[in-house]
C-alpha cells in the first residue's frame, strides 16, 4: 500500500499566556507563566494513496491543526510529517483578493499555489466554466455573494490538479447543485488514484464519501479505520450515548456475543449468552450488566471467563480464558424484568476506581435459540445497531387515564379509569389493580392497593366500546400516604391483573394527561414539598 | 546560513509574479491605476522643494548641483528605501490570512514587498532621469552606476526586511517602533541637507547605510565619482549587509514556529 501522507507521533503545543506581557515576564523572571494547550497529542496516522479519508472531530478537536501541519502552514512541536506528491489545501476564502476581479484572482491564487502564469492560462477556461460565474468573472470579487466566492475558490483549487487534495469543511457553502458537482469532481479524483483528505464534523458526509476515517478528539486520535465503523462510534459519542472512556475501552477490547438462548418456565424467563471477551487488559475483571434503557435500572454479576469454544478463531494465546457464558433468570432477579428494553453490557473499573461500561458487540450473534416467548410478559431478543436488545412487552394493552388527583391531609388521592379492550369486567372480582411508586434513584418500589369501582364512563362511550362490551368495573382509586416518602424523584406505575381467563397481568406506566384536574405547583407537607409532575404525560412526583 | 535567500532565488519567478499582483492590487479599482505611483512621490518632492527653497530659503546649490535636482535624486533613492522597508517589515503580518490558510513558502514574502517597491521605483526613476537629462542638459556614463546602487539598495533592504519582518510578526509594538524610526531616519539621513552640514558628526551620520545609497545616487548623477573611490565606506556597507543576511536567516528560522502560532 502506497502512502500519500504519513504522520508520526505528531504533537502540537500552544502556549497560552494570562496577559500580553506574559512572554516578556517569562523571559525576565525565568518562571513558567503559561499554560500549555495540547492541540495534538502523539498522533500517528497513514493516509494511503488513492483513497478518500475522512477526519472527524468536533470544533476545536485539533483536526484543523493536523491539516495545517500536514500542509506545512503550521510547524509541529514534535513528530514528523511525510508528504508524497503535490498537495492542495482547498479552502475557499484564502488567497482571494476582494478588489481584484475573479479572473485576476485565478492567477493570484495560482501563483500562491506555485503555478506559473502560462500554466494557469491553460486552466483558466476550465476554472471559469466550473465556477459557473459567467460574465461575473470580470467583476471585482467584492461584488460577489459568499456562494459565488466559494464557487470560485473551489473551482480554482480543484482544477489545478493536485495529487493530494485536502478539503476543510469547504462544501458547507454553495447550493446543493454545486455541491453535487464538487462531489462528482472529487469522485473523479478518487478514480484517478488521487488522495483526498476530507475534514468534517458531519459523520454522514464522511461516511458517504470516504472509505476510511479518523476520529480526533481533544488532540488525540481515538479511532482510525473503516469510515462506517468510525462514524458510528463518533455518533455514539456525539449523541451522548457513550462516554469517551467507554469507547476507548471498547476499542481496545475484542468482544462478541455469539449465541443467545432463552426459555420461559413457571419461574419466568431464563437467558443464556455465550461469546468472547479479550483484549490488552488481560488481568481486568469484568462485570456483566443488564440495564433497562429508559430508567437505567440494572443488575450485575461478575463475568466468569472460561475457555472459549465458539465458532470464531481467536488467537491461540488468549483462547484459554477468552470465552464467557452467562445465565440470567427471573428466578435469580425477581421483578427486575419489566416491560421495556434492556441492553447487555460489561463494565470494569478504571485506574481511578470508576466504572467504565460498554455494550457487548452482537453484530454476529446467533439468535436461533432466542425465539419469542410468552411468560408473564412477551420476551423478544434482537440485534439493533450491533447490540443485543431484549424487549419485554405486556401481553395486552391497558387503556388508562388518571382523571383526578387531590390531596387530603397527607394523603394523595388518585382516581382514574383502566381497562383492557376485549376483557369484560362486569364485577369487582374480575380485576385487581395496584399502584406502585418507584424511587428513580434506588428503584425501590412501594405498592398500594387500588379500589376498583363501578363506572359507566367506558361502557357508555361508543369510541371506547364499539362492540358494546361491559367495562363497568374500570374505575380505580388509590390513596397514597406521602409521609412515607423521602426526598427524591418517583415514578408511578400500575399493575393491572385479570382475575379470570386469560389471567394476564400487565405492568404499565400511569398515563396522566388531564392536567387541569391535578394539583399544580408544589404542595407543602410539613417540612417537605411535593410536586406532581405530568409534563411527560406520565405521572411522576418529586419530593423536596 | 543563507537558506532563505536561496529559497528566494529559487522562487524568483514567483516573487516576480506576486509583486506584479501587488501592483495590481494596490491600484485595483482606480481609473488612473499606476499613474498614482508617480503622482504621489512627485508631489512630495515638489512640496519639500517648496518648503526648503521658498519657505526657508535654504536652496543653495550643493557642490555645484542645483538644489531642486539634488533634492529630487536623493528623494528617489529615499522613496525606494522607505517604501520597501516599511512594507517588508510588515510582510508577514500584512499577509496573515495567506500565511494562516495557504501552504506557501512564506520566507519569500519580504522579498515580494521589496520587489513590488522596486518596480514602482523604476518607473519614478526613469521619469526623473529623463527630467534630469533635460534640466542638466547632459548625460554621463556615470549614470549607469545607479544600477549598482539599486542593487546595493535591494540587498540592504533584503537584509533589513529579513531581520525585521519576523520580529514585527511576533511583536506589534516593534512594528510601531520601526515606523517611528523611519520618520527619524528621514530627517537624520542627509536627504534634505548636505552631509557636510553635520560637521564633526559627519562620520556618525555616514554609519547609516541608507546614506550610502542616497549619496551614491548623487555621486552618480552630479559628481561623477565611482563607488570604488571610497572603498572603506563600500566595504563597511557590504559587511553590514552580510551581517544582516546572517542575522535575518537566523531570526527567520528561530521565530517562524513562534509567529505561526501567535499571529
Amino acid at each position: 500500500m502506497d502512502i500519500a501522507v504519513s504522520v508520526k507521533h505528531l504533537t502540537k503545543k500552544y502556549k497560552l499566556y494570562q496577559d500580553k506581557w506574559g512572554p516578556i515576564k517569562e523571559v525576565v523572571s525565568k518562571k513558567k507563566l503559561h499554560k500549555e494547550f495540547l492541540a495534538l497529542n502523539d498522533v500517528s496516522l497513514d493516509f494511503p494513496k488513492g483513497e478518500a479519508i475522512g477526519v472527524l472531530g468536533t470544533n476545536g478537536s485539533g483536526k484543523s491543526t493536523l491539516l495545517k501541519i500536514i500542509t506545512g502552514i503550521a510547524d509541529p512541536t514534535s513528530g514528523t510529517v511525510e508528504v508524497n506528491g503535490a498537495l492542495v489545501f482547498l479552502d475557499v476564502s484564502s488567497g482571494i483578493d476582494s478588489e481584484l476581479s475573479g479572473y485576476d484572482n485565478i492567477f493570484m491564487k495560482g501563483v500562491l499555489l506555485g503555478y506559473s502564469k502560462e500554466e494557469m492560462m491553460e486552466k483558466a477556461d476550465d476554472i471559469i466554466e466550473f465556477s459557473e460565474l459567467g460574465d461575473f468573472i470580470n467583476q471585482p470579487v467584492k461584488n460577489y455573494s459568499s456562494g459565488m466566492k466559494a464557487k470560485l475558490g473551489f473551482a480554482i483549487s480543484v482544477n489545478v490538479n493536485p495529487d493530494i487534495l485536502i478539503v476543510d469543511e469547504a462544501l458547507a457553502v454553495g447550493d446543493s447543485m454545486f455541491r453535487a458537482k464538487c462531489m462528482n469532481k472529487m469522485n473523479e479524483f478518487k478514480e484517478q488514484g488521487k488522495t483526498i483528505i476530507f475534514v468534517s464534523h458531519d459523520k454522514n458526509a464522511v461516511e458517504s464519501f470516504c472509505s476510511k476515517a479518523a476520529w480526533i478528539n481533544k488532540g488525540e486520535l481515538i479511532a482510525y479505520g473503516d469510515s462506517k465503523h468510525v462514524g458510528s462510534i463518533y455518533n455514539e459519542f456525539m449523541s451522548g450515548r457513550k462516554k469517551l472512556e467507554e469507547i476507548r475501552t471498547e476499542l481496545t477490547l475484542n468482544h462478541s456475543i455469539e449465541q443467545v438462548y432463552q426459555h420461559v418456565t413457571d419461574e419466568g424467563l431464563s437467558l443464556e449468552l455465550k461469546g468472547y471477551l479479550y483484549g490488552t487488559k488481560a488481568d481486568t475483571s469484568f462485570d456483566f450488566v443488564l440495564k433497562e434503557n429508559r430508567t437505567g435500572e440494572y443488575i450485575s454479576k461478575p463475568l466468569e471467563r472460561i475457555a472459549y469454544s465458539g465458532r470464531s478463531s481467536l488467537p491461540a494465546d488468549v483462547a484459554g480464558d477468552a470465552g464467557f457464558a452467562i445465565s440470567i433468570s427471573e428466578r435469580e432477579y425477581p421483578n427486575f424484568l419489566k416491560p421495556g428494553a434492556f441492553t447487555f453490557l460489561v463494565r470494569s473499573k478504571n485506574e481511578n476506581g470508576e466504572w467504565v461500561q460498554f455494550p457487548l458487540w452482537a453484530g454476529n450473534a446467533d439468535l436461533e435459540g432466542a425465539v419469542d416467548q410468552k411468560g408473564q410478559f412477551l420476551y423478544k431478543a434482537k440485534v439493533e445497531n450491533n447490540q443485543l436488545i431484549l424487549r419485554v412487552d405486556n401481553l395486552e394493552k391497558v387503556q388508562e387515564q388518571v382523571n383526578k388527583i387531590w390531596l387530603e391531609g397527607n394523603n394523595l388521592h388518585i382516581e382514574g379509569v383502566a381497562f383492557v379492550r376485549g376483557y369484560e369486567a362486569g364485577s369487582q372480582e374480575d380485576v385487581s389493580i395496584r399502584m406502585h411508586v418507584v424511587d428513580l434513584e434506588s428503584f425501590e418500589e412501594k405498592s398500594y392497593p387500588a379500589v376498583v369501582s363501578e363506572t359507566e364512563e367506558i361502557t357508555e362511550n361508543p369510541s371506547f366500546n364499539p362492540q358494546g362490551k361491559n367495562y363497568n368495573f374500570a374505575q380505580f382509586k388509590t390513596v397514597i400516604n406521602l409521609d412515607e416518602f423521602n426526598k427524591g424523584k418517583y415514578e408511578y406505575r400500575m399493575k393491572y391483573k385479570m382475575n379470570k381467563e386469560p389471567f394476564h397481568e400487565m405492568y404499565i406506566l400511569v398515563w396522566a394527561s388531564n392536567s387541569k384536574e391535578y394539583p399544580g405547583g408544589a404542595l407543602q407537607l410539613g417540612d417537605k414539598e411535593v410536586e406532581i409532575q405530568t409534563g411527560s404525560k406520565y405521572l411522576r412526583m418529586e419530593v423536596r | 546560513m543563507f537558506n532563505i535567500y536561496k529559497e528566494m532565488w529559487d522562487r524568483r519567478k514567483m516573487i516576480h509574479a506576486l509583486s506584479l499582483q501587488e501592483i495590481k492590487k494596490e491600484y485595483a479599482g482606480t481609473v488612473l491605476g499606476s499613474v498614482w505611483g508617480l503622482v504621489n512621490p512627485l508631489m512630495r518632492i515638489a512640496v519639500y522643494w517648496f518648503v526648503f527653497s521658498i519657505g526657508t530659503r535654504a536652496d543653495n546649490p550643493v557642490g555645484g548641483a542645483p538644489y531642486a535636482a539634488w533634492l529630487a535624486i536623493g528623494m528617489v533613492a529615499w522613496f525606494l528605501l522607505n517604501d520597501a522597508f516599511r512594507l517588508s517589515q510588515k510582510a508577514f503580518r500584512s499577509k496573515r490570512s495567506i500565511i494562516k490558510n495557504t501552504p506557501f513558502p512564506i520566507a519569500i514574502l519580504p522579498a515580494v514587498q521589496i520587489t513590488f517597491s522596486f518596480y514602482t521605483h523604476l518607473i519614478l526613476l526613469v521619469v526623473i532621469l529623463i527630467a534630469m537629462a533635460f534640466a542638466l542638459q547632459t548625460v554621463s556614463v556615470y549614470w549607469l552606476q545607479i544600477l549598482y546602487y539599486d542593487f546595493a539598495a535591494l540587498m540592504l533592504l533584503l537584509g533589513l526586511g529579513s531581520v525585521t519582518a519576523p520580529l514585527v510578526a511576533i511583536s506589534k509594538d516593534f512594528g510601531r517602533f520601526l515606523d517611528t524610526v523611519l520618520i527619524f531616519l528621514f530627517w537624520m539621513t542627509p536627504i534634505l541637507w548636505p552631509v557636510e552640514n553635520a560637521g564633526p558628526l559627519e562620520n556618525v551620520v555616514k554609519l547609516n547605510p541608507f546614506h550610502y545609497i542616497v549619496q551614491g545616487y548623487r555621486d552618480s548623477i552630479f559628481y561623477h565619482s565611482g563607488f570604488w573611490e571610497h572603498p572603506l565606506y563600500t566595504l563597511y556597507f557590504w559587511a553590514l549587509v552580510l551581517v544582516l543576511f546572517i542575522l535575518g536567516n537566523y531570526l527567520y528560522k528561530r521565530m517562524k514556529p513562534i509567529f505561526l502560532d501567535i499571529m
